[in-house]
C-alpha cells in the first residue's frame, strides 16, 4: 500500500471520529500552542532589545577599576592625564570620556531635584548616543576651561524649570551656578521606566566641586570588530601607568552577548516545559491509539486476510498517529500565533514567528506521532489474522 | 494439482486440555474442481479452511498450494499468498463497514500494489460480474445480506486468485440469496476457478461436484456428485424473489442453458426485477 493511500485511510479514520480525534490531540495542541506563543513573544522581545542595543552602538566600551583583586579598594585609579596618553597610544579609540558621578541638588526657578550630577568629557554625547533636543552639548574647550555650563535631561528640565525656558538660564548645582546650554531629548525606552534625570557638566568643573575622582572611562572604537582589541590595549596602557591597579572592561557587544545568552537559557527552560507537555500529549495519543487498535481488531484481521503484511498495518497506524499529531500541531500553531498576537496587543512589542519555529513545531508533532504511535502500530501489526477475525 | 495436503494436523493447546481440531488429513484438489466440505459442528471444517487460506499454521503436516510449500513461508510470504493466490469468503462477510463496496473490493489490490486507476477499473468489473453494477458506492449497511456476500465474492476474485475458499458463505443467507451465491460460484467454476466451500446444507453441497466429509477432525468420506444441481435452474423454480410469479415467463426466457449466456446478466436481471417489483 502506498503512502498516499495510507494517508487517505488515516484521514478517513480521523474524520469518522472527529471529537475523539480532537480530544486525543488536545495535549499536542496545547503544547505546540504554548511553545509557539512563548517563543514568538520571546523572539519579539529579543529583537526589540537587540535593536535598542544596536542603537546604543556595538563599538562602545567601558573601562572601570577591577575592585575584586585589590586589597586597597580606595584611591584614584584614573588620572586626567590618562586621557591624552590613551588617545595617543591606542589609535583605534575614536572617542573617550572620563565619567564621574555624584548625587546632588539641582535647583531651578521652579523646583529643585536631588539627582545624578555627571562630570563627563565632551565625547560623552557621542559615546552615550545622546540626542540634543535644544541647544548643544559642551565642547572640549568648555571642558578644558572648566566652564560652568550644564546640559540637562529633558525630564529634569521640565521638573525644575516648569514653563520657563531652561536654555540660557541658570541652575545651581549644589551651591554653584551653572548656565544651561542644552537639553537632552527623552530616549524612547522600550522598558518604559528609568527615564533619565541627569545633569551633565564638564569633568573639570565637576572635579573642582566634588574632588579629583573618575569612576570610569567610556570609549568608542573605530569598529565593532576592533572593540575587544581596543579594550585590551587600553587596559594594558592603564596598568602600565598605574602599577598595582587592575582594570576590567566591558563592551556593548559583550552585554548583547550575555543578553543573548539569557534569552537562550530562557528558551531552553521553555523548551523543557514544552517538551514535558508534548510528552504528556504524546502519551495521550498513544493511549487513544491503543484503544483504536483494540477497537479495530476486526478491521486489522480483514486487512491481513486480504494480504496486508505486518509492514502495511504498521505503516497504516503509524501514519494515522502522525496525521493526528500533525493536525494537532497545525491547530496548536494557529492558536499559538493567535495568542502571541493577542498578547502583543497588550505588551509593547510585536511577536516574531520565524519560519523555523513553525518548522520545528511541525517536525516535533510528526516525531511525537511516530514515537508514540510506534507501540500501538506494532501491536496492530503483530496481530494474528485468525485471532483478529474471531474478535468482534 | 492445486491443493495437496498430507498428514495435516492442528492441535489447539490454548485451553486446559489440548484440542485436536484436525488429524491425519490427506487431501488433493485438482485445478478447476468445485469441492464442498461437510461435517457436524466442531468437526474441524473451519480449521481446515483457515489452514488452506494461510490464515493459520498447522501443527504438523504439509500443505502445497499451486506448487508452493506453505510451511516454508514466513509472515510476509504468507501475506503474499493470501493476497494473490487465495480468495476467501467468510460466513459473516467481513467487509469494512464504513467503506463502500467499491473500496472494499479494492482492498486486496491495494496490498498487491496495483495503481489507483486499474483498481477502480477492476473493482467495477468484479462488481458487475456479481451483478452489483448499480451498488458500487453503497456501504455494507445499505445492502442486503446476499448483496454484501456478493461484494465479498467480488473482493475475493478481484486479484484473480488460484483458489476460492468459502467457509459457509450461504450460512447467514436465505434460500434465494444462497442460490444466487451458488450461481455465481458455479459460473466462476465453469470459467475455470478452483473452489472449496464449507456448508452444513445438502442443498448447497449438491451444487458442487465433490463432497468431502469430516468427523472429529478426520476426513471420513470423499464422494463425487453425479449431477450437480444448477443454481440458475433453482432460481427459476423459486421465481422472482418474494413476489408472485407474474414475471416467471420472462425470467425463464433469460435463463438459457448454462454456459451460453454469461451468468452475470441473469443475476443482475433478477435483481433489477426484484427492485422493480418493490
Ligand atoms: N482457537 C481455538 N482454540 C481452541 N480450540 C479451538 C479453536 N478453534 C477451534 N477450536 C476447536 O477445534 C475444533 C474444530 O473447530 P472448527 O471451528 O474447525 O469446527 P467447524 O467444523 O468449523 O464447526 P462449525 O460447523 O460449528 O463451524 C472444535 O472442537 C473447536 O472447539
Ligand atoms: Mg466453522
Amino acid at each position: 500500500m502506498n503512502l498516499l493511500e495510507s494517508i487517505r485511510v488515516a484521514l478517513e479514520g480521523v474524520r469518522a471520529n472527529k471529537l475523539r480525534s480532537f480530544l486525543t490531540t488536545l495535549g499536542i495542541i496545547i503544547g505546540i500552542a504554548a511553545v509557539i506563543a512563548v517563543v514568538a513573544i520571546g523572539q519579539g522581545g529579543r529583537a526589540v532589545l537587540m535593536t535598542e542595543m544596536e542603537k546604543v552602538g556595538t563599538n562602545i566600551f567601558v573601562i572601570y577599576p577591577d575592585w575584586r583583586n585589590q586589597e586597597q579598594s580606595t584611591g584614584n585609579k584614573f588620572e586626567l592625564s590618562d586621557m591624552q596618553v590613551l588617545k595617543d597610544k591606542v589609535p583605534a579609540i575614536t572617542h573617550l570620556s572620563a565619567n564621574s558621578s555624584n548625587m546632588d541638588d539641582v535647583r531651578g526657578p521652579k523646583d529643585k531635584k536631588y539627582c545624578q550630577v555627571r562630570g563627563v568629557s565632551s565625547d560623552y554625547a557621542f559615546t552615550s548616543k545622546l540626542t540634543m533636543k535644544k541647544g548643544r552639548f559642551f565642547s572640549s574647550e568648555d571642558d578644558s576651561l572648566s566652564q560652568r555650563v550644564a546640559v540637562l535631561d529633558e525630564a529634569l528640565a521640565d521638573e525644575i524649570f516648569g514653563r520657563t525656558e531652561p536654555v540660557g538660564n541658570m541652575v545651581s548645582i549644589g551651591n554653584t551656578p551653572f548656565l544651561v546650554i542644552g537639553l537632552v531629548a527623552k530616549g524612547e525606552s522600550i522598558f518604559g521606566f528609568g527615564e533619565n534625570v541627569n545633569a551633565y557638566i564638564p569633568g573639570r568643573a565637576w572635579r573642582n566641586m566634588y574632588g579629583d575622582y573618575i569612576n570610569e572611562l567610556e570609549g568608542s572604537a573605530v569598529s565593532k570588530e576592533k572593540v575587544q582589541e581596543t579594550m585590551d590595549q587600553t587596559v594594558k596602557v592603564l596598568e602600565r601607568r598605574h602599577r598595582g591597579s587592575e582594570y576590567a572592561s566591558q563592551s556593548m557587544e559583550q552585554v548583547m552577548q550575555s543578553a543573548n545568552k539569557i534569552t537562550g537559557i530562557m528558551t531552553l527552560i521553555i523548551g523543557a516545559i514544552a517538551g514535558i507537555s508534548l510528552f504528556v500529549g504524546g502519551i495521550g495519543v498513544m493511549n487513544i491509539m491503543l484503544v483504536s487498535v483494540t477497537e479495530r481488531t476486526r478491521e486489522i484481521g480483514i486487512r491481513k486476510a486480504l494480504g496486508a503484511r505486518r509492514k502495511d498495518i504498521l505503516i497504516q497506524f503509524l501514519i494515522e498517529s502522525v496525521v493526528l499529531c500533525i493536525l494537532g500541531g497545525i491547530i496548536g500553531m494557529a492558536l499559538g500565533i493567535g495568542g502571541a498576537f493577542l498578547i502583543a496587543k497588550v505588551a509593547k512589542w510585536s511577536p516574531l514567528v520565524s519560519w523555523w519555529t513553525a518548522l520545528i513545531a511541525f517536525a516535533f508533532s510528526a516525531a511525537i506521532g511516530i514515537i508514540f504511535g510506534m507501540l500501538p502500530a506494532n501491536k496492530a501489526a503483530k496481530m494474528d489474522p485468525i485471532e483478529a477475525l474471531r474478535r468482534d | 494439482m492445486m491443493i495437496q495436503v498430507s498428514q495435516l494436523a492442528k492441535i489447539y493447546s490454548t485451553g486446559a486440555h489440548p484440542v485436536v481440531a484436525l488429524k491425519d488429513v490427506n487431501l488433493e484438489v485438482k485445478t478447476g474442481e468445485f469441492v464442498s466440505v461437510m461435517g457436524p459442528s466442531g468437526s474441524g471444517k473451519s480449521t481446515l479452511m483457515n489452514l488452506l487460506g494461510c490464515l493459520d499454521t498447522p501443527t504438523s503436516g504439509s500443505y502445497k498450494l499451486d506448487g508452493i510449500e506453505i510451511s516454508t513461508l514466513d509472515d510476509t510470504g504468507m501475506a503474499r499468498v493470501r493476497n494473490i493466490k487465495i480468495g476467501f469468503v467468510f460466513q459473516n462477510f467481513n467487509l469494512l463497514s464504513r467503506t463502500t463496496a467499491q473500496r472494499n473490493v479494492e482492498l486486496p489490490m491495494l496490498y498487491a500494489g496495483i495503481d489507483a486507476r486499474e483498481r477502480v477499473r477492476r473493482a467495477t468489473t468484479a462488481l458487475e460480474r456479481v451483478g452489483l453494477a448499480d451498488r458500487i458506492n453503497y456501504r455494507p449497511n445499505q445492502l442486503s445480506g446476499g448483496q454484501v456476500q456478493r461484494v465479498a465474492i467480488a473482493r475475493a476474485l478481484v486479484n484473480e486468485p488460484a483458489v476460492l475458499l468459502a467457509d459457509e458463505p450461504t450460512g447467514n443467507l436465505d434460500t434465494r440469496s444462497g442460490e444466487e451465491i451458488m450461481a455465481i460460484f458455479q459460473d466462476l467454476n465453469r470459467g475455470g476457478a478452483t473452489i472449496v466451500l464449507v456448508t452444513h446444507e445438502w442443498d448447497i453441497a449438491l451444487h458442487t461436484s465433490r463432497i468431502i466429509h469430516f468427523r472429529d477432525g478426520s476426513l471420513v468420506d470423499d464422494e463425487k456428485v453425479e449431477n450437480p444441481r444448477k443454481a440458475v435452474e433453482q432460481l427459476t423454480k423459486l421465481g422472482p424473489g418474494n413476489q408472485n410469479n407474474t414475471h416467471a415467463s420472462e425470467i425463464s426466457a433469460l435463463v438459457v442453458p448454462s454456459g451460453e449466456v454469461p451468468f452475470v446478466q441473469t443475476v443482475s436481471e433478477f435483481d433489477a426485477r426484484r427492485g422493480d417489483a418493490q
